[in-house]
Parts: C-alpha cells; sequence; structure tokens
C-alpha cells in the first residue's frame, strides 16, 4: 500500500478552486432559473387555464423521466442541430436550470395545495380572485413548507453540475479530472473532491436552515 | 338596484352532492336590514346555503340575486350567460363571509388580515387601508392586538378580528356560517356582542347558529331549516313559543333538553 500523496493535493488546489468557482457560478445561476421556472410552472399547474397547464404537466414529465446527463446533452448537442448556438456556458446553465425547474415545479404546486382550504375559502370570501388567492393568500404561507424540499433539489443541483465534466466544462469535477489524468493520483484527489463537495453542500443547507428559522 | 327591491332574493336553489340534495329548492327573500336567524339540524342544510348565496359553492340549480345583481351571470337576451370566475370574484366582495373556524390569514397580522382586502382587492392605498383597518378593529375592541398573528390571539379574538376583516369590505349583506360553535364558552359572549352591536346598526344578516338565546334576541326573523328545506319561516317569538311543525317541536325538545336524549 503507498503512503497518501500530500503534496498533489496541495499541488491541485489552485486549480480546483478554479473549478469550484465556474461550478459555484453555474450553479447559482441555474438555481435563480429553476427557482423562476419552478414557480411560476408550480402556479401554472394550478392554472384554471387547460392549455398552460397540459403544457407544463408535460414538461415535468419530461423532467422526470429522462436523466440529468441526457437533459445536458440534448442541449449541449442536439439544439445546435436545430440551429439553435448556444455557448457551453449558458447550455449548461440552461440545462441544469430547467432540470431544477420541472422538480421545483412540483415542490411549490404541493407547497401551495397543502395549506388549509378555509385559508382559500376566506380569501374568495373578500373578493379576491383565484390568482390574487394564490399570489397573497396561499405562496407566501406555503414558503415554509417549500423550504425544505426546495433546499434538497438545489443540493441536488449543485451535485448534478459534476454531470457537466462530459461535456468538457471546466467546472470542479473536471479540473480534478484533468489533474488526475495528469498525475495518476485517483485516491487522493476524488478524496478531495468529495470534501469540496460537501464544503459547498453544507453551505447551502446552512443557509437554508437559516431560511427556515426566518420564516418559522 | 331601487331601494324597493329586496336585498336578497334566493329562488329554487339547490345544491346535490351525489345524488344527494343538501339544499333542496330554497326559495328566501330578505329584505334591508332583516336580520334573519337559521337554525335547524346538522346536514339540515344551513351552510351550503349560505356558501351557495356567495358561490364559494356552485349551486346546482336556482338563482340568488343580491342588491339586484344575478351571482350567476348577466341576462343577454333573454339568455343568463354564466360569469367568468374573476366576475364572480368581483360580485363577491359585498357579500361578507365569516366562517365557524374564523380562517385568519395565518401569515398576517390583525391589522393586516383587516386591511388586505380593501388593499389589494379594491386598490386602496396601504396606509389608507391599515387605518380603516384600525378603526374597524377598534370597533370590534381589539386596537390593541392589531400588531398579532392569529396564532397570538384568543378564538374569540380572532372571531372578531375575521368580522372586521368582512367588514372591510363594505358589505350589504353579511353571512355568519355558525360564528360561535368553535368557541370555548367563554368567548362565545365577545364575538356575539360584536354582532349584536352590527344589528343595532342596520347591517343585513344571514346568521346560522346554534345559540338559540341569541337568536331570539338578536333575529328579526328566524327560519328553521331540516333535510335542505325551509320548513319554518317565522318572527323568532313565534317559533319558539309555537313551532308549527312537528320537526320544529322536535328540534327544539332536542336542543333545549339535550339530557333527556343522553341517557336513551
Amino acid at each position: 500500500m503507498g503512503s497518501v500523496d500530500w503534496g498533489v493535493m496541495i499541488y491541485a488546489i489552485p486549480y480546483m478552486l478554479k473549478g469550484a468557482l465556474v461550478t459555484l457560478e453555474i450553479s447559482s445561476l441555474s438555481m435563480l432559473l429553476g427557482c423562476l421556472v419552478g414557480i411560476v410552472c408550480g402556479f401554472l399547474l394550478l392554472s384554471e387555464i387547460a392549455p398552460l397547464k397540459g403544457f407544463v404537466r408535460c414538461y415535468v414529465y419530461f423532467v422526470r423521466g429522462t436523466p440529468a446527463l441526457v437533459q445536458i446533452f440534448l442541449v449541449y448537442f442536439a439544439l445546435p442541430v436545430v440551429g439553435i448556438e448556444i455557448a457551453p456556458f449558458w447550455g449548461a446553465v440552461v440545462a441544469l436550470g430547467f432540470n431544477a425547474g420541472g422538480f421545483i415545479a412540483e415542490i411549490v404546486r404541493a407547497g401551495l395545495q397543502s395549506i388549509d382550504a378555509g385559508q382559500t375559502e376566506a380569501a374568495k370570501a373578500i373578493g379576491m380572485t383565484h390568482r390574487q388567492t394564490l399570489y397573497y393568500i396561499l405562496f407566501p404561507q406555503s414558503l415554509r413548507v417549500i423550504t425544505p424540499p426546495l433546499t434538497n433539489e438545489l443540493i441536488t443541483l449543485v451535485k448534478s453540475s459534476s454531470l457537466l465534466s462530459a461535456i468538457s466544462i471546466y467546472e470542479l469535477t473536471r479540473a480534478t479530472q484533468l489533474i488526475i489524468s495528469a498525475k495518476f493520483t485517483p485516491f487522493e484527489l476524488y478524496a478531495l473532491l468529495a470534501v469540496f463537495y460537501l464544503v459547498i453542500v453544507s453551505a447551502l443547507a446552512q443557509l437554508s436552515e437559516y431560511i427556515e428559522r426566518r420564516l418559522a | 338596484m331601487t331601494d324597493e327591491a329586496p336585498l336578497l332574493k334566493v329562488v329554487g336553489l339547490t345544491k346535490v352532492y351525489g345524488a344527494t340534495p343538501v339544499v333542496d329548492r330554497v326559495d328566501l327573500v330578505v329584505e334591508r336590514g332583516e336580520i334573519v336567524m337559521i337554525v335547524g339540524p346538522s346536514g339540515a342544510g344551513k351552510s351550503t346555503l349560505l356558501r351557495c348565496i356567495n358561490r364559494i359553492e356552485d349551486p346546482y340549480a336556482g338563482e340568488v340575486v343580491v342588491d339586484g345583481v344575478n351571482m350567476a351571470g348577466e341576462l343577454r337576451g333573454g339568455k343568463l350567460v354564466a360569469d367568468s370566475t374573476a366576475e364572480t370574484a368581483r360580485k363577491r366582495q359585498k357579500i361578507g363571509m365569516v366562517f365557524q373556524r374564523f380562517n385568519l390569514f395565518s401569515h398576517l397580522s390583525a391589522i393586516d388580515n383587516v386591511a388586505i382586502g380593501p388593499y389589494r382587492v379594491l386598490g386602496v392605498p396601504l396606509e389608507e387601508a391599515r387605518d380603516r383597518a384600525m378603526a374597524l378593529l377598534d370597533r370590534v375592541k381589539l386596537k390593541q392586538h392589531a400588531g398579532k398573528r392569529p396564532a397570538q390571539l384568543s378564538g374569540g379574538q380572532q372571531q372578531r378580528v375575521a368580522i372586521a376583516r368582512a367588514l372591510a369590505m363594505n358589505p350589504v349583506l353579511m353571512l355568519f356560517d355558525e360564528p360561535t360553535s368553535a368557541l370555548d364558552p367563554e368567548l362565545v359572549g365577545e364575538v356575539l356582542a360584536v354582532i349584536r352591536a352590527l344589528a343595532r346598526d342596520g347591517m343585513t344578516m344571514l346568521v346560522v347558529t346554534h345559540e338559540m338565546q341569541f337568536a331570539r334576541e338578536v333575529g328579526t326573523r328566524l327560519v328553521f331549516m331540516d333535510g335542505g328545506r325551509i320548513v319554518e319561516d317565522t318572527v323568532p317569538e313565534t317559533f319558539f313559543a309555537n313551532p308549527a311543525s312537528d320537526r320544529a317541536r322536535e328540534f327544539l325538545r332536542r336542543v333545549s333538553k339535550p339530557e333527556d336524549f343522553e341517557n336513551a
């Protein structure tokens, strides 16, 4: 058994930090996009307009039913074929954002539906429309219910961003793989890679707990 | 919308769950200022009648006209064109409703529970809506609790906020759906006092209640329902002193002497 090569880990850290920065950039942008898409679609799933509801259902069905990696490949390889040119970085944001959006839509819908029916009746009784009831009564109350599953989804998103290594985006996993292929020290560097993800995900979980406390 | 027309006209109102009619061809005409107490055994369709009047539930058949406005839609060329849901929402604004379980908006303070209707629905500026809400909270004697969330208030206080919330929309008609049934006995009085005060101010109301003493004292009219139908429609004194139907007599006996039935 060889001993652990600490030197290569020190060597790798600056490169991995560079990759981590890209991971953070892509993750935060896709989180933003995913939350936006997810909230809008969550509302639409409860909309009174049937075609919109149907469209969103198809979208959620697709996102849930296909692997994230396949969705990334579709954005990266298939979109250019149909004439949509998009930079790899933004392609990654779009793929991960729309992937998360599908799941977040379901989380938001379930959150809105979990609120007591009496709240909707009271809103109706003072003349609120369906939309006003959703915006001003149900959504604010659902935030507390939504936060924990939403956090899970955002954590999944950060981890899924490692799939982007497959389309040669220089994010954290890709950066690490490149060093491994040069230095042949997979154990040390994959272990270090795991620690990097743990730190990012822990920070996210902390933030979520803080928000949940504030909403309580 | 002349003043001579009745404030509320209900014709043939019917609500069916599955194959069971819960409200069965109910006719009811209510004049301005009347305080109609609706009593009857549970399952008589009292609550459903109220909920069909403001269309929180869609009636199966029949017509509801409030202050000259048909709640279902507009007559165009002799045909009734159904309202959009937004139009129904607009028509509901002038019918206040108070629920058995209060249903205050749990994320809002007492004052914002009252202010949100005028602010979001009527478009009143927030400051003005809050001022008005404060005046209404004062009217139900809760000014000092304005900043509290519903969870920090007692049931009686919550129900008084709920009444203020309904009044904030300047309703022409108030519907009370068992407003004291979910309250601890010692909190019933404060809510009834608020409803009494409203009655004195001339508000037209329909009150579903199990408080017979209250119905007798405050009601100007009493409707007894059973099996989805209005069985008696009279003044409270007559109903309590001399009920016309067997079903009403049976009901009053059960209400006045529950102990007779506990050991039966």
